[in-house]
């Protein structure tokens, strides 16, 4: 859970669960056999990562339909 | 044996006699690590046929899939399978991919040939009768991948307009098996193909010595393949390598023929493997001293490429029967390297994946891995090594790369990049296992207009005799 304060940038978020502001860290999200490694906002208290849509709907999106297999 | 439903799978199953063709039980026998099909028919004695040799057991390749039966069938079930082929309802998949024999004529006469081609008996089909039988098949089997074969189809100097009009009636992917000795030789005729919507070549490509050439097909070949590779590339027409592998002649040139392909990336996709079937025409000797499984050229590729590849990289088929193919698909990295970016260990053994689904996903990732982005400008298609010469053994050997992908890379690269390794060995009447073929996705279209899986199409029995394929074009009478 978090609340937008700015949209643009790790340091606009706060994780409502621990009143934390995010950071961005290397974050690795494995997909079958492939883990990219990316920077992404954090919360340094209990670790949720926040996948922003367009990053879901865009790149991860596009990369999972490469990646499906037969 | 490939069991959806949890039940203990069974090793009894239902051949058929290679010398009369009658339906007779069989049963899968395991003994050691090899697993062969055992059959007796009541007038022609027993046999006994190479199924599986070794790891991955073939107990642990699967991949269940729920039966889907066609909607539009051209066959009845009346004698029951594989004497009713159409498909009939008793099929147990639905095609993802069609094959239609443009021509019975063929430049090159191979000792080995499952179409059986240059006979000369049968007179090219008419772009009319064409358009109906594709009518047919789209209408039966929906837009799936087609498949343009013969003899050789680039016989036909009207082969693009072939295309054209499969593309009108709504096929978006489409290949071309040939041994590429036309497009080696006409570079215009190239352009026309792709031109008119081509979207991969199936070349035959046996090794990348000309002896093996010389046994498999009775002549010196390798700069005509290497020559069709380069005008393809030209083009921005993908290329999928197809060696034929018979033990004794070529087996031992599996890594080779991977590292030329790799070599010969992007313009090459891949390289699909395909173990020798005694249909069609073959030698007439022992049959069973030619077969190489499914395993064992898993093993092969992973020994005689170093490890570049894995045993361990390679998946069942989420389209047709387990026990018919593998595959694992790489990236390459821009100096070289080699990524599998196939699915993981532990999703080959119960994996379900429904029928229909299967097929779909099937189509979309055959078109994406087999065939070169569109629009691409012709300096892209250029092998990745700025090597002169094309031959195997000059140019870096390529490394495994493992660890972490950054996504943009990814994504810039994977369309052009992706590279598949794969096999399909087909299936004839000496171990003809009837439940692999309910489960066949892979159909041809007759030309009396009836769609009959692939392996069903070519059967052959001892003396010649098509179970499918009669002669003068026409369908046997069962």
């Amino acid at each position: 859970m978090t609340e937008k304060i700015e949209s643009k940038n790790a340091s606009g978020w706060i994780c409502n669960r621990c009143n934390l502001p995010l950071e961005l860290q290397k974050i690795r999200l494995q997909y079958f056999r492939v883990i990219f490694a990316l920077d992404l906002p954090a919360c340094p208290g209990c670790g949720m990562i926040l996948i922003d849509e367009e990053l879901a709907t865009g790149k991860m999106a596009e990369a999972e339909q490469v990646l499906e297999d037969k | 044996m490939d069991d959806f439903m949890g039940k203990a799978p069974s090793n009894e199953t239902e051949s058929l006699c290679p010398v009369c063709l009658k339906r007779i039980k069989a049963a899968r026998l395991f003994q050691g690590d090899e697993v062969f099909l055992v059959k007796e028919c009541m007038d022609h004695g027993s046999f006994r046929t190479i199924l599986w040799r070794g790891e991955p057991s073939m107990t642990e390749w699967r991949r269940p899939k729920p039966p889907v039966h066609p909607d539009l069938c051209y066959g009845t079930v009346e004698k029951g399978c594989p004497f009713d082929c159409g498909l009939c309802d008793a099929h147990e998949q639905l095609p993802c991919s069609v094959l239609i024999e443009v021509t019975d004529r063929c430049n090159l006469h191979c000792p080995v040939c499952f179409a059986d081609s240059g006979r000369g008996e049968s007179a090219d089909p008419s772009l009319d009768k064409i358009s109906w039988l594709l009518e047919r098949a789209m209408a039966a089997a929906g837009p799936c991948n087609l498949q343009l074969s013969g003899g050789e189809p680039t016989l036909r100097d009207d082969l693009p307009d072939v295309v054209k009009l499969a593309r009108g009636i709504g096929y978006s992917f489409i290949q071309v098996n040939t041994n590429g000795l036309r497009l080696a030789a006409d570079k215009d005729y190239v352009r026309r193909l792709h031109a008119a919507g081509l979207s991969s070549v199936f070349l035959q490509f046996d090794g990348v010595d000309d002896a093996i050439h010389r046994i498999l097909r009775g002549r010196s070949l390798l700069d005509h393949k290497l020559q069709a590779v380069r005008n393809c590339g030209a083009t921005g027409l993908g290329v999928v390598l197809v060696p034929t592998v018979v033990r004794g002649v070529n087996t031992s040139a599996i890594g080779a023929i991977l590292r030329q392909g790799l070599q010969l990336a992007p313009t090459v996709r891949g390289v699909h493997f395909q173990p020798i079937s005694y249909f069609g025409r073959f030698p007439d000797h022992k049959v069973d001293e030619g077969r190489f499984t499914l395993p064992e050229l898993m093993r092969c590729l992973e020994e005689q490429t170093g490890g570049l590849v894995r045993v361990s990289d390679f998946s069942p088929p989420g389209c047709e029967h387990a026990h018919c193919s593998f595959h694992a698909t790489y990236m390459q990295t821009f100096d070289g390297g080699l990524r599998v970016i196939g699915a993981a260990e532990g999703d080959n053994c119960c994996s379900a994946v429904s029928g229909a689904g299967g097929v779909k996903r099937t189509v979309e990732t055959v078109s994406r891995r087999w065939s070169l982005p569109p629009a691409m400008p012709s300096s892209q298609c250029l092998p990745i090594y700025n090597a002169t010469s094309s031959c195997c053994g000059i140019g870096h050997d390529p490394t495994r790369i493992e660890g972490d992908l950054d996504l943009d890379v990814f994504l810039r690269e994977a369309a052009v990049r992706t590279f598949t390794i794969s096999a399909m060995t087909f299936q004839d009447a000496y171990n003809l296992d009837l439940e692999r073929l309910r489960g066949c996705c892979i159909s041809v279209i007759s030309p009396d207009g009836k769609l009959v899986p692939f392996c069903a199409y070519n059967l052959t029995g001892m003396g010649g005799k098509g179970l499918y394929r009669r002669r003068d074009g026409l369908r046997s009478q069962w």
